[in-house]
């Protein structure tokens, strides 16, 4: 974009980001895609710019596509605008006067033109060359309107203030009065005559180059303005996902609202049940009666069934946000079973802790280990069959010659029919789960129920920390100064590590 | 893929006298050990079977949906299970135990095998 960029005085150096703003605001375009602006940018000169700009800015003032060589006030202005410096203004022109078309053009030195007067512009507008033609004369204007000069009118206008009474030079900056230069006079006059228009020529030039400057600034600082206005909502948006919704998964916009409202009170219950186990520890720890201690861990298990009473309304509204485990943590859905944990495979990781256990307990545990492996296997059995359905009613009729359009919405009814099912699996995995921690609870004493939560609720723990370290490792791939940026990120490695097994 | 129960479990049709479905129901309910009133096309019923078959148990398969009379019975049963959608529905000597959950919390508690033995549907 650097090529775009035009030395703008007065004004501080765009970042592309206003130029690309510019760009959108004035195109009324949404915000392009990064490299929208680049495949373009580079690819614009000015010209093209200016047409891009010119039609907004000017208020549907067509641009003719090559201008003929006739230099305006409002080409100067339109320099100005964007910031390209007039080249240095011939005094003495060498060019010779010819007769130009009429000077149809808003005098941006109208008063009224200063910001939005240019709808008042008709005629063709040509595109700016940076090369003025000193000769064009300055079309001076009534003072709201537009008036149709043709060349040979306006010395002989009647309405019109005569040239010879314009200014002199030295009160350019006067705000405008109606000035009356002509072609025509400026032609037919004498070169005696010359200096003094043209004096008075460079002196209007000036004035509505003073003009366009001011007027950029203050558009410039509308655009600013909103620049700041927009970086401000996506704070606001930022905090708002932040402190509702917790993007766990990373699923941003795309959550439903019941998927976004179980992941707030997914996070919540978290909170609450990092809070049951610094309970339970410290419970164990001060070596509280078995009465005390029943409570404690009679809430935890409760505190088990509202996550099961909250997966099951989630269930309802949205069942493929559980069942895909977006709502967990990388590591903890690598062990995804239906939607959560297996119940087999937490048991078996548990017993090594529950120990010593009694020779009725052990059993009890065999069994249950050995019941919930058969509960599972039938569950995942009949979530085969399911698929293995869905998959039959999706590819029903000819896959090759496309769908028939008879039969298609019978089928995809059939097919959604089918899909529905998913949620009776999510739920009776879910009922697996709770069934399989409150017959834990039964099976064992108190003081090894108590353990036994808190073990469960310190591997979750570990789990989630390994997916913090994971999403926040160190990667080389790109960066060329790999050391500093790995100390750095060791640093906050370091720092996650230690956050996470305080509690421990 | 459903036919094979054919052989696994014992599928039969609903045959017997006519009367009120829900008689109909108890009275197929006591012919046999395990009893499974069953969608051919329902998952969560193929679930159920392939639950018993596992443990070893040879349940009598009720598949209502090829029964002409069986939308009778599917009706009552949703009555005497207080859901719309009653199926699976499993009896275990001539007893009602109730959809997949109950069927699924009774095996986890331990209650299921106690069960089905007793019923001599399972010997150890």
């Amino acid at each position: 974009m650097a090529s775009n960029r035009v030395a703008q005085p007065g004004f501080s150096e765009p970042e592309s980001s206003n130029q690309s703003m510019v760009y959108e605001v004035l195109h009324g375009v949404t915000p392009p895609q990064p490299n929208f602006i680049e495949q373009h940018g580079s690819a614009y000169d000015f010209g093209e710019l200016e047409q891009a700009l010119m039609p907004k800015v000017f208020h549907g003032v067509g641009l003719g596509a090559d201008g003929d060589r006739k230099r305006n006030c409002d080409a100067i202005n339109f320099a100005a605008f964007l910031g390209v410096r007039p080249p240095t203004l011939e005094i003495f022109p060498s060019w010779p006067v010819r007769p130009q078309p009429p000077p149809t053009r808003a005098n941006s030195q109208s008063a009224e033109s200063t910001d939005s007067g240019s709808a008042q512009n008709t005629g063709p507008w040509k595109a700016a060359d940076a090369r003025f033609d000193q000769e064009s004369p300055i079309s001076t204007k009534g003072s709201d309107h537009s008036e149709h000069h043709p060349q040979g009118e306006m010395a002989s206008d009647p309405t019109r203030a005569p040239s010879s009474t314009a200014p002199a030079p030295n009160s350019q900056f006067k705000p405008l009065e109606k000035k009356k230069v002509t072609a025509s006079s400026s032609e037919r006059d004498g070169s005696k005559q010359l200096d003094a228009k043209t004096l008075r020529r460079l002196a209007q030039n000036r004035e509505a180059a003073r003009k366009s400057r001011l007027r950029k600034k203050a558009y410039v600082q509308q655009l600013e303005n909103s620049r700041i206005k927009l970086n401000q909502l996506e704070q606001e948006l930022q905090r708002a996902r932040s402190q509702g919704l917790f993007l766990a998964g990373g699923a941003g916009a795309n959550l439903s609202s019941g998927a976004a409202i179980f992941d707030m009170e997914h996070a919540r219950w978290l909170e609450e049940d990092q809070r049951h186990m610094s309970e339970l520890r410290a419970g164990l720890h001060a070596h509280l009666p078995d009465g005390e201690l029943r409570v404690i861990v009679d809430s935890c298990l409760g505190h088990y069934d509202e996550i099961f009473r909250l997966k099951s309304v989630a269930a309802k509204a949205d069942v493929f946000h559980l069942y895909s485990g977006i709502w967990t943590t990388p590591a903890e859905r690598c062990f995804l079973w239906m939607g959560g944990f297996r119940p087999s495979d937490l048991l078996k990781i548990l017993v090594p802790h529950l120990e010593p256990l009694t020779e009725q307990q052990f059993l009890g545990i065999c069994s249950l280990q050995q019941s919930s492996q058969q509960a599972e296997e039938a569950l995942s059995q009949g979530l085969d069959s399911l698929q293995q359905a869905l998959a039959d009613t999706i590819a029903a009729g000819s896959l090759s010659q496309g769908p028939d359009v008879g039969n298609y919405m019978g089928q995809m009814a059939i097919a959604l029919g089918k899909l529905a099912n998913y949620e009776g699996f999510v739920r009776q995995a879910d009922n697996l789960r709770q069934q399989t921690l409150h017959q834990l609870r039964r099976i064992l004493t108190i003081r090894q129920a108590a353990r036994c939560f808190l073990a469960i609720g310190e591997y979750y723990t570990r789990l989630r920390a390994l997916s913090s370290l994971w999403s926040s490792r160190p990667r080389e791939i790109m960066v060329p100064e790999a050391h500093p940026v790995a100390t750095a990120t060791e640093l906050q490695m370091v720092q996650h590590t230690e956050n996470h097994f305080t509690t421990f | 893929m459903m036919q094979a129960w054919g052989t696994a479990a014992c599928v039969q049709q609903a045959r017997g006298g006519g009367g009120d479905p829900l008689e109909r129901v108890e009275r197929l309910a006591s012919r046999s050990a395990v009893v499974i009133f069953s969608d051919s096309s329902c998952c969560m019923c193929h679930a159920v079977k392939s639950l018993f078959c596992g443990m070893g148990v040879s349940p009598t398969v009720y598949e209502l949906d090829e029964d002409p009379r069986g939308k009778e019975i599917e009706r009552a049963l949703a009555r005497l299970l207080g859901t719309p959608q009653p199926l699976p529905a499993v009896f275990i000597g001539g007893k009602l135990v109730g959809p997949m959950d109950r069927v699924m919390a009774s095996h986890i508690n331990g209650s299921l095998v106690p069960l089905l033995k007793e019923a001599g549907a399972l010997w150890l």
